[in-house]
């Protein structure tokens, strides 16, 4: 096992330098330079090379590129342009939500798809099509809302109609009741399409084990249909829908930068989309390089629980 | 011999691309309730985006300071926004915009990954080693970030939208493409052509890339359906196309503003998207239904 | 074993049972009209090809069909009780506590994530009433009767940490450890290789018969039937077309397709020269109405009253009854044999020209940085000119690798292959050996194209000749592989290895996958184009029978070396190395009374793993007679030059 992990950690710094120098190189394609597509037409020629300088942008190509490596590995993150601000403390801030509803999100999705997709695959194995015909076309359908669509529906409808949730408002993180609130919205609208998403994919995978051939063994042991249910197709079941959750983390990560803009909640993606708009590159390239970060780790941590789960791999 | 049973061909199998569509044009296809669905609503939208010029409705940029805020009615049936535009026709040509992005994003994401995938997948070593490393590492983005990174830095505006989408693609269709290849690399078939010493061209262009086509032309118009989606999310986000062009995602972050007073700006066009989402899922689905025959029981 | 004589009170009793699947294109009965009854104590074979029915009829028996399949009609009554009216929950009680089941697929009937305690103790503990440290016992007792060394320390082990043949023996355990009146065993050692099949085979008679339970063995196999069955139940198209003591079905067959299908079979007396019976045509399409008797077009008795009324079973003897509206099936006036029984060619003689030649063959896989798998250890074998080598042995002997190795699909690690002339080859799965998208005439005409042999229309033309020379008609030039069955997709295949006139055509068990009355017309085919056209074979089977009707000359590989080689009668009638003779007494013959007479003690083990060998003699660790100098020293194969080689120290 440990030897497997070591391996694959290997792997993941690989990827991990690889996403770096894909974002260092990428910036460094916009035409003209980073300081001069961030000044616009606001600072004369003096100044915008002050703004270079102070970027590092007259340096070789290579010292920036080393430079750039060694300040993500010291996490001297530097400051954003307009308000002088060390990005590393905005992240430090933005990050817990994101992630709280990141993972609310998850274990609220998981929780609800997992019953719905078996009860689905079960009532497709026994040929009652037409309830498993209309839970699969439902989610679908549910699946391919675009999600701020249904950010703006929801708010629409629970925060402006009838006033259950706050649309606005301070997060204070000592004021549980109040953050849950007001993510609540947030994480329902990205838990629609996880939910769609994942009862699929349950269904699928416990149709498919219903068909197998142990299945059909344990009925011909005697047992009842809900601990073959319960005892043979979901536990076999669970190691693909665990793949598809982890994999699923990089469509969340982007829900959530829609679902921080419409109820405006102070997390990576608000960061993100300001980052954007003031032109700030620094900050940009930090949060893409972080989100992907967040992503490639969640997926190796994913790939461990699966391989330590699964008796059937060896070490 | 005896054991001939002469009965008649049930189907026909044509190669790659005229499989795909053979399979919605045969009358079999037409019968396929998904694929009939899937026609039902992708149908009326082409027409209606193709005819709106000719519609007897406002021009998409046109202002009308007298019908403001106008709920759908006969004469505005999707209503009008703060300035009188009629929101109707903008969306019919946000849908054409949809329907490019989509339709390009595919075709860049299907031929790029064909040529990329089979190369890595049929030569295998350094080839293989190299592609799949930068796909791994493509991959390490989540779709829709990368999407906005990449806009960040092309700009805002159709292509740099189109580029943006299609690089976020490109590596799912290279990796799908490449497994196709390595299960069919190991098919017997494969290993008979090599007995007679068939050339690797022969291999590829005759046995290999044919039975490749159907399939990813399937996974083509999820991919369409998926880049209608981005681009409408990066428009909202106002990072993709930027008023007063109109486009889906942007006249939705229009009306975001005028939620309580006027619900439609946001709402019918949100409609429209998932409606040619869900059409072209259904027809993806209906098409690999009739072209897997397994699935067919 | 104490076995005990059957007590002659009926278990079960089936009556008019109807199966039905729904499909898209309509419903298919799949059985139709099944009555028959097993008496305590009694093994009664059910008999038939893929799509008889007889693997549906018996999973009605237990209402273990999977949608879309449906028990529609008739009685299941087990110790008088009727199990298709029982409710779920009575159901339960039924299953595993008084009928056991054991299917085909060892590898994927056990659960892959449980360990096997946990699979066995629960229902033990269930079903006998027993705590968990008796359970236990009792199922560490059942592995160890089955034959599972160290059952206390394997008992915790995963599925997937046992080989088939070990999980074989799980499942009957499990089937037997809840002490049940009624085995079921469904084609339980298809999947299996020859010599485990005789192990598990034996193991299942004799341990029902020690508990005293009945069986209902399914199979294809007549071999097996002849081993162990009292009573056989031949199905053919959803219906049982004969029934009766097992003597009486193999001795006198009333019923023109078990007369065919027991003439199918090569058999050990048969001269080369015969051409084998076949049977004609296919299996009718089940999706279809079946009018009349579902075999007449098949049959060479059939008359007009086959055509309108379906045949029922009728008294042909004591307990033996058959469908069939004749009263002896086919006679020898209307014999199924083919009218050109003998072929006319003169037989096979060597003009000792080789046409391939392998010199100590080597073939190594490194599966990772660490493991190699030693595939082919240093095989030496010739093939002369129109000549047939036949290369038996089990999986893992490395026989399908030395093909590969022939025909140039992988690189030796050393040793050197001559060929004169091109060397073609016929696959196994007839299904994954076309492109799909190619049609039949491009298939064949591939080999001509890619070596740019004759213009379009010298090649349309090679192309009629070779689809006519195979047995096919002109029409099947259009189709795709896909709107064939396997038998015409295997006649396709020869035809395209026959295309750029081979001088060795190489058949990696090219019959494994037909049904039986399709296997004969393929033998048969293959055999004649020998006659016809003077083209060497090599033929690799891990069928006997089949390997001793179309071979000269014989190899026997076991773990990646040839232990002996031989002419084909020669190798059969005197079998030298203690593997060959464990292999050909495993091998099923289809006559009760052979059977009775041949010993039942099987080889014992399994094949030693490919990863690391042993220094001596690769059969030491399974041979009857291997001693000390077998474990040190291995023993070699005699120079090419001897008519008859064996590796062994011991040989006579």
């Amino acid at each position: 096992m440990a030897e497997y992990a070591t391996k694959k950690l290997a792997q993941m710094l690989i990827t991990v330098l690889g996403v770096i120098t894909l974002v260092f190189f990428t910036l460094r394609l916009i035409p003209g330079d980073a300081a001069s597509a961030m000044a616009g037409d606001t600072l004369s020629g003096e100044a915008l090379q002050r703004l270079r300088e102070q970027m590092g942008l007259d340096e070789p190509l290579f010292a920036q590129y080393f430079g750039f490596l060694l300040d993500i590995a010291t996490l001297n993150l530097g400051e954003t342009i307009t308000t002088r601000v060390p990005i590393a403390e905005l992240i430090l801030r933005a990050m817990p939500i994101t992630l709280t509803i990141a993972l609310g999100t998850i274990v609220l999705s998981v929780l609800i798809s997992i019953p719905l997709g078996t009860l689905a695959a079960y009532m497709a194995h026994k040929g009652k099509r037409w309830l498993d015909n209309a839970l699969t076309g439902t989610a679908m359908v549910v699946d391919l809302m675009p999600s701020f669509w249904t950010a703006l529906v929801l708010l629409l409808i629970f925060s402006l109609a009838l006033g259950w949730f706050p649309a606005s408002g301070q997060l204070n993180w000592s004021n549980p009741g109040g953050v849950a609130l007001r993510l609540a919205l947030p994480i329902i609208v990205l838990s629609l399409s996880q939910v769609a998403m994942l009862a699929r994919i349950t269904r699928t995978a416990v149709l498919e084990v219903l068909n197998e051939d142990y299945v059909r063994t344990a009925r011909s042991l005697g047992w009842s249909e809900l601990r073959v249910l319960f005892r043979h197709a979901l536990k076999n079941a669970a190691l693909p829908v665990a793949t598809i959750v982890g994999l699923s983390f990089g469509n969340l990560l982007g829900g959530t930068v829609i679902v921080e803009f419409i109820f405006t909640i102070p997390g990576l993606g608000n960061l993100l989309i300001a980052g954007i708009n003031s032109r700030d590159y620094q900050l940009v390239q930090t949060l893409i390089v972080l989100y992907a970060l967040i992503f490639v780790v969640i997926n190796f941590a994913t790939d461990l629980v699966y391989k330590a789960l699964d008796p059937r791999v060896q070490f | 011999m005896a054991d001939i049973t002469l009965a008649p061909p049930t189907t026909t199998r044509k190669t790659g691309f005229k499989d795909f569509f053979a399979a919605i044009g045969r009358h079999r296809g037409l019968r396929h309730p998904k694929i009939r669905l899937a026609l039902l609503i992708l149908v009326p939208i082409l027409v209606l985006t193709a005819l709106a010029p000719v519609l007897p409705i406002q021009k998409p940029l046109e202002t009308n300071l007298r019908a403001m805020m106008q709920v759908p009615s006969i004469e505005h049936p999707f209503g009008t926004d703060k300035m009188g535009r009629d929101i109707l026709s903008r969306t019919l040509a946000g849908v054409q915009i949809s329907l490019v992005v989509g339709f390009s994003v595919a075709m860049i994401a299907l031929m790029s990954g064909m040529v990329l995938g089979t190369l890595a997948g049929f030569y295998g070593g350094m080839i293989d080693r190299a592609v799949m490393t930068v796909v791994d590492i493509f991959l390490a983005f989540p779709s829709l970030l990368l999407a906005i990174g990449l806009v960040s830095v092309m700009g805002t505006g159709l292509v740099p939208v189109i580029l943006a989408i299609s690089l976020a693609d490109v590596p799912r269709f290279i990796r799908l493409q490449r497994s196709q290849v390595l299960s069919l690399r190991s098919r017997a078939f494969i290993d008979a052509a090599r007995t007679i010493n068939a050339p690797q061209s022969w291999l590829m262009t005759r046995h290999i890339v044919p039975n490749t086509i159907a399939p990813m032309l399937v996974a083509g118009s999820i991919a369409a359906a998926n880049a209608i989606l981005i681009e409408a999310s990066l428009s909202f986000l106002g990072l993709g196309i930027m008023p007063p062009q109109p486009s889906l995602g942007n006249i939705v972050r229009d009306g975001q503003t005028y939620l309580e007073q006027a619900w439609w700006i946001s709402t019918l066009p949100g409609v429209v998207i998932l409606l040619i989402a869900v059409g072209l899922h259904f027809l993806s689905d209906g098409v690999r239904e009739l072209l897997d025959p397994r699935s067919r029981q | 074993m104490n076995y005990q004589a059957p007590v002659r009170t009926t278990l079960l009793e089936v009556r008019d049972l109807r199966t039905e699947f729904q499909t898209p294109s309509g419903t298919v009965t799949a059985v139709d009209g099944v009555s028959f009854s097993v008496e305590r104590g009694e093994r009664v074979a059910v008999v038939g090809e893929s799509g008889s029915g007889k693997s549906a009829m018996a999973m009605s028996i237990l209402r273990l069909l999977a949608w879309p399949g449906r028990l529609a009609a008739g009685e299941v009554r087990l110790d008088g009780r009727d199990i298709a009216r029982l409710s779920e929950g009575q159901l339960n009680a039924v299953r595993g506590r008084l009928v056991g089941t054991v299917f085909q697929d060892p590898m994927s009937s056990l659960d892959p994530v449980m360990r096997i305690s946990k699979q066995m103790i629960e229902p033990i503990m269930r079903n006998l009433k027993l705590n968990r440290q008796e359970a236990r016992d009792e199922a560490v007792k059942w592995l160890g009767k089955v034959g599972i060394p160290e059952p206390e320390r394997r008992i915790e082990a995963f599925p997937f940490e046992m080989s088939g043949g070990m999980r074989q023996r799980v499942m009957i355990a499990m089937a037997l450890s809840c002490q049940p009146r009624l085995v079921i065993a469904d084609e339980p050692t298809t999947a299996l290789d020859v010599t485990i099949q005789a192990q598990i085979v034996e193991v299942l008679k004799n341990l029902t018969a020690e508990a005293g339970a009945a069986m209902l063995f399914i199979t294809h196999d007549l071999g097996l039937v002849a081993r162990f069955a009292h009573k056989v139940a031949v199905m053919y198209a959803g219906r049982i077309v004969e029934f009766g003591r097992v003597e009486d079905i193999f001795a006198r067959p009333a019923h023109p397709y078990t007369q065919s299908l027991l003439g199918t079979i090569p058999s050990t007396e048969m001269l080369k020269s015969e051409r084998l019976p076949q049977i004609p045509g296919l299996p009718p399409d089940m999706r279809k109405p079946i009018v009349g008797c579902a075999f007449r077009e098949r049959c060479g008795a059939a008359h007009d009253r086959c055509a309108v009324e379906p045949p029922v079973l009728s008294e042909r003897g004591p307990d033996h009854s058959a469908a069939c509206w004749t009263d002896k099936g086919l006679t020898d006036s209307i014999s199924l044999k083919p009218k050109s029984s003998a072929r006319t060619n003169k037989p096979f003689e060597p003009d000792g020209s080789v046409v391939v030649e392998l010199n100590a063959l080597w073939k190594q896989f490194n599966v990772s940085r660490k493991t190699t798998v030693r595939a082919v250890n240093g095989v030496n074998l010739r093939v002369h000119k129109g000549e047939t080598l036949g290369i038996v042995g089990e999986s893992g002997c490395g026989k399908s690798t030395v093909a590969r190795l022939l025909l140039g699909l992988e690189k030796p690690t050393s040793g050197d292959i001559f060929i004169s002339g091109l060397a073609q080859m016929v696959f196994q799965d007839p299904s994954a050996s076309f492109n799909p998208k190619m049609r039949i005439g491009d298939i064949v005409a591939e080999p001509l194209v890619v070596k740019s042999r004759g213009a379009k229309l010298e090649r349309d033309e090679a192309v009629r000749r070779l689809i006519g020379q195979v047995g096919l008609d002109a029409s099947f030039i259009e189709r795709y592989p896909h709107q064939l069955s396997g038998g015409q997709r295997q006649r396709v295949a020869v035809a395209r290895a026959l295309a750029l006139n081979p001088s060795v055509v190489v058949a990696d068990e090219p019959t494994s996958a037909l049904d039986v009355s399709v296997r004969a017309q393929i033998i048969n085919l293959l055999a004649d184009l020998k006659h016809d056209l003077g083209i060497s074979f090599v033929f690799i089977s891990h069928d006997l029978l089949t390997v001793r009707y179309i071979s000269d000359r014989i190899a026997v590989m076991y773990l990646g070396e040839v232990v002996e080689y031989g002419a084909a009668e020669e190798v059969f009638a005197d079998p030298r190395h203690p593997y060959t003779k464990a292999l050909i007494d495993a091998v099923p013959v289809p006559d009760p009374v052979i059977e009775s007479r041949r010993s039942s003690v099987p080889l014992e083990g399994e094949l030693p793993s490919p990863l690391n060998l042993p220094r001596g003699c690769a059969f030491a660790s399974r041979c009857p007679i291997a001693t000390d100098l077998c474990r040190a020293e291995k023993p070699t194969l005699p120079t090419h030059e001897l008519s008859r080689q064996v590796a062994c120290h011991y040989a006579v």
